[in-house]
């Protein structure tokens, strides 16, 4: 993780760098604001990466290792669903109905609560409860 | 005897864990990054509609009740703690308490996350006293001038998130008791979701100290 955390904390140092020019030059304060945060989005994500680097051992393609290495769990990933189909409908009918009418929005919530529950608890009713 | 031996080492090879970061982290704090560009517009929104009305500016900003206000962010920096004391007890695995209800030592990751809960619901019940205070006796609406807009709409868009989360905690403690063990996945929800909180919670300072202290 140590490269990718690197390449963000490039990012973090130029805009470090690029944002208090910008404020002194300009006065701008739209563009001050948006340098200023994507100097936290660099920060935000370098810190975090460095910091895995730190907590876990370089991994197989940080050391040219072996493809077989890389083998083993990963953690549970839904091989199919149809569940974000049915969370897409409903949310695009949510933005429709707050630009033409409220019932559809209603609607499109109500729908909406029920493929977000359809889709948290799929691999936890029925053949899967466990 | 042969069958039970060799599936036992099927098994071993099978759950071997990878010494790597856990997709999902790196997922959802590259996604709140993007998250932060999203507030970053709205920010920017604040600073110019700002610098291109001072005066209004002054006189809108006394409307604000700030002690209130600073009462109800306390309850959700609080809060941030209270769910990472959840979080410590879900990566032991333990997920309920192992005494009664009033011995908070022993709470598990479903009592801390209860509590969390209940922080983040009084955040936004505060939240809505703030603006029927403000539209009904102040008269600052969406629609009323420009402060007003960007006021709604900053901690307006903050509180959907806030109440996004407040779901997202409902899940996943509805997921805990739907299982009779507690899974290596759900305590990963419950690390991303914690995370997603805190950022949250990040997000609100920056918008109470531009909104209620800078002013």
């Amino acid at each position: 993780m140590k490269i990718e955390g690197m390449i963000f904390a490039i990012v973090t140092v130029f805009f470090a760098g690029v944002t208090p020019v910008y404020w002194f030059m300009s006065e701008d304060p739209t563009g001050t604001t948006a340098l200023v945060l994507t100097f936290g989005l660099g920060a935000m994500i370098a810190f975090y990466f460095l910091l895995l680097s730190r907590r876990f051992p370089p991994r197989p393609e940080d050391r040219d290792g072996e493809v077989e290495e890389l083998a083993g769990e990963y953690g549970f990933y839904s091989p199919h669903s149809w569940w974000p189909l049915a969370a897409a409908g409903a949310v695009s009918m949510v933005f429709i109905g707050l630009v033409f009418a409220w019932f559809i929005f209603i609607i499109g919530v109500a729908l909406a609560a029920m493929a977000a529950v359809g889709w948290v608890f799929e691999y936890y009713r029925g053949e899967y409860a466990h | 005897m042969t069958d039970v031996a060799s599936a036992t080492a099927v098994d071993a090879a099978h759950t071997r864990q990878p010494e790597r970061p856990n997709l999902v982290a790196v997922g959802v704090i590259v996604w709140l990054s993007s998250e932060l560009m999203f507030f970053a517009a709205l920010f920017a929104i604040y600073f110019t509609l700002r610098s291109n009305a001072p005066a209004l500016w002054d006189q809108q900003s006394e409307l604000l009740n700030v002690p209130f206000s600073l009462l109800n962010t306390t309850v959700l920096v609080l809060s941030s703690v209270t769910c990472q004391l959840g979080v410590l007890r879900a990566e032991r695995g333990q997920v309920g308490r192992l005494g009664t209800v009033f011995q908070v030592g022993k709470w598990g990751m479903r009592e801390w996350f209860v509590l969390t809960f209940l922080m983040g619901a009084f955040f936004i019940g505060g939240q809505v006293f703030e603006y029927a205070e403000l539209a009904m006796h102040e008269g600052l609406t969406l629609s009323s001038d420009p402060y007003g807009s960007i006021f709604y709409l900053a901690t307006g868009f903050h509180g959907l998130h806030v109440t996004l989360g407040l779901i997202a905690f409902l899940f996943l403690l509805g997921r805990t008791y739907m299982t009779r063990r507690f899974t290596h996945e759900q305590a990963t929800s419950t690390i991303v979701v914690s995370y997603y909180w805190h950022f949250v919670d990040v997000v609100w300072i920056a918008l109470f100290l531009t909104i209620y202290v800078v002013k």
